[in-house]
């Protein structure tokens, strides 16, 4: 079949590689017929996230038809058009009976590398390292999806494909933050990113009551996406004052929660992009953690700040001092996608939840590095590319 | 210096780290004795597991360890507590993947596998990324 290979950093290709097979009796093949990018594959493409193969399937947020299930299937049977979250879950470990899905103890078959670097493993995902239990991605024909009765959910007919993509991942992710972050109707909650889970978590806060919601970001074509699709109103931090905007904006008291959807590459105008830039060039740091940093220091106090941008391992000049004398609760999680996935498909049926917007290129995979050009270097308004195998 | 190699140069602590962290954990797998236990915690009440023998590779080794079990707090489940017995010759490396096993045919009745066929292809650059993989239900903390 045909997919998109890591071929080293800032190389990719379309090759073939050999049709996945069921490996376990809880295992489906899934026809890929969406699959999109995401902004943190840029971290696995630009090196970052250094535990790449030549040759491995990107991709993990996608959408598509059962073709083949596996003897110990029982929610799904060839023919149904699935949505799949990204992280593997086998839904009767503890933490996935706390609904803490991406921290599944059994879904990850390389747990030593991220224990050794974090302490302990968090579970696998699709197309996203062998960190992450080395998953082949989503962007190819065909795609093996184990635990296929806890990962993949049945879209409702009323969904089209191309609303029903995002839940798989970008909607899942917002929505985690938002409610993880603890959002409460009356609360002012601002978000960091402008990209497709930055809006996501924007739309999720108003849903969950929220009075305000603000998302800031540099790039005017995404701002005007907040404006028109989400409802939220925006910050180009190039433009003003964020941190003053924001205290204005909540009478002084600062945002109720903040929502970081950046992560370990974020931009900034000024001399601090330029220290985190050479820190993490120079090896004195993994990951620039410029909106933290910023979320941290405006929020009100006992405030909630929740760290959805994916960071690999070290970070300077962390605000602790503020975090502590603030009494705020600083939380982050890959998504748990399984505990969100069913919501959403519902609300997307009512219409609360649209997600066409994001998708502003659509191409055969054969063009898909073209498509990861356009998307890391934002040509062309690109917010999502989204890939037809 | 081009964009490609400032990002290998940052790109490299981490994964040497891990690797030499993987490698170090492995060498001392091979090391005898020196024991202290290995735990997993697995969903599952403890009167369940003591009716019956846990399943899995850690049987295979049992007579070369000593195992215990107790009731985690909170409703958590059942700790299973693994030492190595004086004069054994299985490796910590071997306990932690026949206790990573066991956990999940305990909660899942399978353990999953990972993708295949494989699609990568072996470079100079990927050879100590698949050696730590090779083993990567050994290694680690537990």
């Amino acid at each position: 079949m045909r997919a998109l290979q890591w071929e080293g950093v800032n190389k990719l290709a379309v090759g073939t590689v050999p049709d996945p097979e069921l490996r376990n009796p809880g295992d489906v093949i899934v026809r890929v017929t969406r699959t999109v990018t995401c902004g943190s594959d840029l971290h696995l493409l630009g090196g970052y996230i250094p535990f790449m193969e030549k040759g491995d399937v990107l991709g993990h947020e996608f959408l598509g038809e059962i073709v083949e299930a596996g003897p110990d299937v029982r929610n799904h049977r060839v023919g149904d058009r699935v949505v799949v979250s990204s992280f593997i879950s086998c839904g009767n470990c503890w933490y996935c009976d706390q609904k803490l899905y991406s921290l599944c103890e059994n879904g990850n078959t390389n747990p030593a590398i991220t224990e050794t670097l974090w302490g302990h493993a968090p579970s696998g995902c699709f197309g996203y390292s062998h960190a992450m239990g080395g998953n082949a991605g989503s962007h190819a024909e065909y795609i093996r999806v184990p635990f296929a009765d806890v990962g993949a959910f049945t879209v409702p007919d009323a969904v089209s494909d191309e609303r029903a993509l995002f839940a798989s991942d970008s909607a899942s992710t917002g929505w985690m933050g938002a409610d993880l972050g603890g959002v409460k109707p009356g609360d002012v909650v601002a978000v960091w990113g402008a990209g497709a889970v930055g809006q996501m978590a924007a739309r999720a806060a108003t849903l969950l009551g929220a009075a305000r919601v603000i998302v800031i970001d540099r790039l005017e074509n995404r701002l005007q996406q907040v404006e028109q699709h989400i409802g939220a109103e925006t910050l180009n931090y190039e433009q003003t004052d964020v941190g003053g905007e924001l205290r204005e904006r909540s009478g002084g008291r600062g945002p109720d929660v903040c929502i970081e959807a950046v992560g370990m590459e974020a931009h900034a105008p000024g001399a601090q992009f330029a220290y985190d830039q050479i820190k993490q060039q120079l090896r004195l740091q993994t990951d620039r953690p410029i909106a933290v940093r910023e979320a941290i220091h405006a929020c009100r106090k006992g405030g909630s700040v929740f760290v959805l941008g994916v960071y690999a391992g070290f970070v300077d000049k962390f605000p602790l001092g503020a975090l502590m004398n603030k009494g705020l609760t600083v939380r982050g999680a890959q998504m748990h996608g399984q505990r969100y996935i069913p919501m959403l498909l519902d609300r997307m049926a009512k219409g609360e939840l649209v997600t066409e917007h994001l998708a502003t290129h659509v191409l055969p995979l054969d063009r898909a590095p073209e498509g990861y050009r356009m998307f890391k270097e934002k040509e062309d308004g690109c917010v999502r590319a989204v890939f037809l195998p | 210096m081009n964009r490609t190699g400032k990002l290998l140069l940052t790109a490299a602590p981490i994964a040497a780290g891990a690797a030499a962290a993987v490698a170090v954990k492995r060498r001392r797998a091979r090391r005898p004795a020196a024991r202290r236990r290995h735990v997993v915690t697995v969903f599952k009440p403890r009167f369940e597991l003591e009716s019956t023998q846990l399943p899995g590779s850690l049987s295979e080794i049992a007579d070369q360890l000593e195992i215990t079990l107790a009731e985690a707090p909170g409703g958590r489940g059942t700790e299973i507590a693994v030492r190595i017995r004086d004069n054994a010759t299985v490796t910590d490396g071997h306990v932690r993947r026949a206790l990573r096993e066991t956990q999940s045919l305990i909660e899942t009745g399978d353990v999953l596998l990972p993708s295949g066929p494989p699609t990568t292809r072996p470079t100079l650059l990927n050879r100590p990324l698949q050696m730590a993989t090779q083993h990567g239900r050994e290694g680690g903390l537990l």
